[in-house]
């Protein structure tokens, strides 16, 4: 089968690149420790093989570099090492409201991300009855976006994402706030859609979506691949480890 | 790989964000745009007040200039200091985006420059009732071509300062206080004939200053200086260079440091 992603070796570190302020200039930044939320390398050493059709799990710990790898496919970061290769046309929706604007109204902000992603003005006024079609938003659409709740956010992005013609989709962790019927029809939408061929790379803490939707999985530790195969055996084991670090951590006091 | 672009879907892309900016700022209120003018007049009513009524400013038509040299200072201070956060404002579209990073901050520009237009009657209208003559028919090329000009000039230093502005945040506040001196030394509320001469010589060599006489002098003279349009474009030239290439060194890490 043909790969539609590659990656190799891939390596990222946010250390070296963090805002400063003046002062932190002057005076220096004080040294932090080596934790899981901050750490020397993101993601160190990631391989990734994602055939055309396939749907692909990543699992991990928050903090695991889950979403760095999304970001570092995506291209809006840059990795410090590694090969990154990507067969067509990329859509994402890694954050909820990322490209989207509170004062502009729902319709403004679906021209405004389909643009983003590549889309014509012209193919966008084609799209957009089908678009407030599939979100359900009806005339909620006509409303400023800082009006709106986390779920209906989730139901505009996940409108356009599925309109824009992509070859490859990267999710995050974005569809968890939509009701449970409107995440059917988006788990509905995303089977229809390798079944034409696309490829899907999906974060999600959601085991079950995972298991119902994916091919293939990996979870990531501390930046690195522990765990990659047949999703169900990732998932098992992914559960296995999260229960012996429950076991190992000391209960909260009331 | 990634999003394939034309440059029209990239033209378009440009025109949605400069729309988002304006109605951003003139935010939904019916009199958004007249409350953006307002402040205009009023600060050229204050200065009109200081300088030619306390101070004596001897210069024909004062307002007028006081009016249309305004207006583009605003673009100017404006377009720049809300370029400088397009990128920390717009940090989730940032980190979405991918590529075209530029466009961000030629957004917030264009979109001034937009407000600028539909002000533009207004400054008209001021000078045929307070100068007491009408618009020339020169102005229908000489305008054009300063909107073009400024877009030119401003938008490298939109450029660089939106970028230095992403790594260090403390660059926004540097802008405000860098536009206050510089509003100031360059002669726009006061003509330059009344600089005392060692200073006069420096003022004139700064190009904002040839840009702003540029407009000055259409409005007030019909005129267009050649010399100071091409002295103002060769720096914008030399901006540009200069934001080209910083764009090229930082312009990569921009999605992980907003």
């Amino acid at each position: 089968m043909t790969p539609a992603v590659v990656c190799e070796d891939l390596w990222k570190s946010y250390h070296l690149h963090r805002p400063v302020g003046l002062k932190a200039l002057v005076v220096g930044a004080a040294k932090t420790r080596e934790t899981r939320f901050a750490r020397q390398w993101a993601l160190s050493g990631v391989n990734l093989r994602v055939s055309k059709g396939q749907a692909f799990g990543v699992l991990g710990h928050n903090g695991s570099g889950k979403t760095t790898l999304l970001s570092v496919l995506l291209g809006t970061v840059p990795a410090d090492r590694g090969r990154i290769e990507l067969q067509g046309r990329v859509a994402s929706l890694l954050e909820l409201g990322a490209g989207f604007h509170g004062d502009l109204t729902g319709e403004e902000n679906i021209f405004l991300y389909a643009s983003i992603l590549g889309m014509s003005l012209r193919k966008i006024r084609e799209q957009l009855p089908a678009i407030v079609e599939f979100s359900e938003l009806d005339n909620a659409v006509e409303s400023p976006l800082r009006v709106y709740s986390a779920g209906m956010m989730a139901r505009l992005g996940f409108s356009i994402i599925a309109h824009c013609a992509a070859d490859i989709l990267l999710i995050d962790e974005v569809l968890a706030v939509g009701d449970a019927r409107f995440q059917e029809k988006c788990r509905d939408y995303l089977r229809s859609f390798k079944q034409r061929n696309g490829t899907l790379i999906i974060v999600s803490h959601s085991m079950r979506e995972l298991a119902s939707l994916c091919d293939e999985g990996a979870c990531l530790e501390l930046g690195k691949i522990v765990d990659s195969g047949p999703v169900e055996s990732v998932i098992a084991g992914y559960t296995g480890r999260a229960a012996a670090v429950g076991a190992a951590r000391p209960p909260v006091q009331p | 790989m990634k999003i394939e672009r034309s440059p029209l879907q990239l033209l378009e892309f440009l025109f949605l964000l400069a729309r988002m900016e304006l109605k951003a700022r003139y935010k939904d209120r019916v009199l958004g745009y007249l409350w953006s003018v307002g402040t205009m007049f009023a600060l050229a009513f204050v200065f009109w007040i200081a300088f030619k009524i306390i101070m004596r400013v001897e210069m024909e038509n004062y307002s007028v200039y006081l009016i249309t040299g305004l207006f583009p200072w605003a673009w100017l201070q404006v377009g720049t200091i809300s370029a400088a956060r397009s990128f920390v404002a717009n940090a989730p579209l940032v980190r979405e985006m991918g590529l075209a990073h530029a466009i961000l901050p030629l957004s917030n520009v264009v979109a001034e420059m937009m407000h600028l237009i539909f002000v533009l009657p207004l400054v008209i209208a001021w000078v045929f009732f307070a100068g007491g003559y009408g618009p020339s028919v020169s102005w229908a090329w000489q305008i054009p071509l300063l909107l073009l000009l400024q877009v030119a000039f401003v938008y490298p230093i939109a450029l660089i300062c939106a970028l230095a502005n992403a790594y260090v945040r403390d660059v926004e506040h540097l802008l405000g206080i860098g536009f206050l001196v510089l509003f100031f030394a360059t002669p726009m509320v006061y003509p330059i004939s009344m600089v005392p001469e060692p200073l006069a010589h420096y003022f004139e060599l700064s190009p904002l200053y040839a840009l702003m006489q540029s407009w000055h002098s259409v409005f007030l003279e019909g005129a267009l200086e050649p010399a100071r349009v091409a002295y103002a474009a060769g720096f914008a030239a030399c901006v540009g260079a200069v934001a080209w290439l910083c764009y090229r060194r930082f312009a990569p890490r921009i999605g992980e440091v907003v």
